[in-house]
């Protein structure tokens, strides 16, 4: 087992971190840019060192520093934790070079998965669905029509070389494919330069569903079930639970399966998460594969009664895993809400600042994963997230009733948080009855007038 | 008492971690007090300013008072590397203790990840003293020449 570990991260993963870290008796080393100072990490850490200035790249993406914080401590491992450079396969080399373990699979399938097209491709050979479509570019409408043929309506046009919603069209008749088409290949011209497009199969407000996996290198792979990600706001997760309200037995026996398939095709070694989306009538598709521990990794870690992390750093110190499929039998229902500093009732603006006061929810089934605390000079040179206030319930119902309980608890003042928009989510029928789709969130908002 | 000067106590009361200082000179009198000295009601739930265990020993600690006549300056480290104060192990020492160093000119070395990196003072000054130890690694941050300023 390590005795040094180093945490290459901030916040309140680095926390997380550090947490598993004195839990299994190792020693943790923090590092920290000049803004993260009076950072919880930094305190909590049993050595903590100074690489850089304010700004990520001068400090949590400077390789050369983190690299010699790690010889300074004479460091066995490091721990990426998420974000940053934990999906960096050159990162993951040079601490191989350095002779330092890289709490994370190995540098390949760093680079292999982080390669979207290429992930698409090792689904595929692993039997894996993925979202139906032209398999290339299309060109004109001759070739567009034979694509729909294929996959039937609805369908959306997306620029190939670039995202950010330019570029794209949905179409559902023939008529509106040919507008959307040349309105598409236009908008990708003049937005990324190049005018080339590629149909896919449209799915309608589909649900996102990710599948836990976790193997070691003597030849375990299990999965810890699903998660249900669909509360979430221009891509950013809000709202996570485990187990899936929309996944019946039969269809986690299916997608775990899948996923399985999918993390053995590519020989996965430690934890990771395989994300589908699941189409309204039942049906999962590959999206992306994600090479690191998770923000919700949380939720999964209270239906299973698993230490995700602590699982991490056995596996990447070669033990083997003591969890057996057959003994992964999860218990009730957990619900994560995601308090950022922003403002719901302002576009979700960044509110950086000062904490002048907090109190944490606790009790029963209340678990808060935060680095906050009184007088907390909030930075505004990283991302938002404040605390994960996590639930466990007998039941899904009884996890919102805890949740409701725990939100009323979680007091801030002197920066504005995302707490407001959660007791919404809480209390709106369409979340209490389960059924509803990534566009659920846009939903909660325009309901409530915010901007 | 001019700008630079106050900024310079300032630094001084940071580094010595002081919250109050006061200087009468030449019929002026100078009072500088920190805000937020005392800690809010949850005083058991706020911890304690962190003290990063640096590798290598704090500077030693200036009393305020005392060297106020001559305006003191720190040249501290850029990043975090081994700190070298000679460019090989046989040759002398870039700067020595009373030599005057300018802006451009190199004091010492720091090393990450095999790169020899010079670091230029970036000030002009009459080196006062050596604050960390060759060979030992240092932090981003940490004061590695007290300097004179003229």
């Amino acid at each position: 087992m390590f005795e040094r570990i180093l945490i290459a991260n901030r916040g309140e993963i680095a926390v997380r971190i550090i947490r598993a870290c004195k839990e299994l008796g190792i020693q943790s080393i923090a590092v920290y840019s000049k803004a993260d100072e009076r950072a919880m990490h930094v305190q909590l850490a049993d050595e903590a060192i100074c690489i850089g200035n304010n700004t990520s790249a001068e400090s949590y993406l400077h390789v050369p520093s983190l690299i010699k914080a790690a010889e300074i401590f004479d460091v066995e491992a490091i721990h990426p934790g998420y974000g940053f450079l934990a999906e960096d396969a050159h990162f993951a080399e040079i601490c191989e070079s350095c002779r330092v373990k890289f709490i994370g699979p190995q540098p390949e399938v760093i680079r292999r998965m982080g390669d979207k097209a290429e992930a698409i491709r090792a689904a595929k050979s692993a039997g894996v669905p993925v979202i139906p479509g032209s398999d290339g570019v299309v060109k004109d409408k001759t070739e567009a029509l034979k694509v729909v043929e294929q996959i039937k309506y609805p369908v959306i046009i997306k620029a190939a070389a670039g995202g950010g919603g330019r570029g794209m069209r949905v179409a559902h008749t023939d008529v509106a494919l040919t507008s959307a088409l040349a309105t598409a290949q236009s908008e990708a011209e003049a937005a990324f330069g190049n005018p080339d497009v590629y149909i896919e199969k449209y799915l309608e407000n589909p649900r996102h569903v990710e599948v836990q996996i976790l193997a070691d290198t003597h030849g375990t792979t299990v999965h810890l079930g699903e998660r249900d990600c669909s509360v979430q706001r221009r891509h950013q997760k809000l709202v996570e639970e485990a187990p899936s309200p929309a996944v019946t037995s039969s269809m986690r026996r299916a997608v775990t399966k899948m996923a399985l398939k999918l993390a053995q095709e590519v020989g996965y070694v430690n934890a990771g998460t395989i994300e589908f989306l699941l189409d309204q009538d039942g049906s999962f598709y590959f999206i992306e594969m994600n090479t690191r521990i998770q923000v919700e990794h949380t939720v999964t870690e209270m239906i299973y009664g698993v230490d995700l992390v602590k699982e991490q750093i056995r596996v990447a110190a070669g033990e083997k895993l003591s969890l057996d499929q057959r003994s992964l039998q999860p218990r009730g229902h957990a619900i994560e809400c995601r308090i950022n500093a922003e403002d719901p009732a302002n576009g979700f603006k960044p509110t950086p600042g000062t904490i002048e006061f907090c109190a944490l929810p606790g009790g029963p089934n209340v678990r808060v994963d935060a680095h906050i605390y009184s007088g907390y000079v909030i930075p505004s040179h990283y991302d938002s997230l404040l605390a994960k206030l996590l639930v466990w319930g007998h039941d899904r119902t009884d996890a919102i009733q805890t949740m409701r309980r725990a939100l009323d608890e979680f007091y801030v003042t002197g920066v504005a948080t995302t707490v407001p928009f959660h007791k919404h989510v809480m209390h709106h029928p369409k979340f209490i009855g389960g059924a509803f789709g990534n566009h659920f969130a846009e939903e909660v908002v325009r309901d409530q007038g915010w901007s | 008492m001019d700008l630079e000067e106050i900024k310079q106590i300032l630094q001084l009361m940071d580094e010595n971690e002081l919250a109050e200082f006061e200087l009468e000179r030449d019929g002026v009198r100078i009072a500088l007090r920190k805000a937020g000295a005392a800690a809010p009601v949850l005083a058991a739930a706020v911890p304690q300013s962190p003290a990063p265990a640096a590798p290598t020993p704090a500077p030693a600690a200036q009393a305020a008072g005392e060297k106020l006549e001559e305006k003191i300056a720190y040249i501290k480290s850029p990043m975090v590397g081994t700190f070298y104060v000679a460019p090989s192990p046989d040759s002398p020492p870039f700067v020595a203790v009373g030599e005057q160093v300018g802006k451009d000119d190199v004091v010492c070395i720091l090393e990450a990840m095999k790169v020899m990196n010079e670091i230029k003072a970036e000030l002009e000054g009459l080196i006062v003293e050596v604050l960390a130890e060759n060979g030992e690694p240092v932090e981003y941050g940490q004061p590695l020449f007290r300097v004179e300023i003229a």
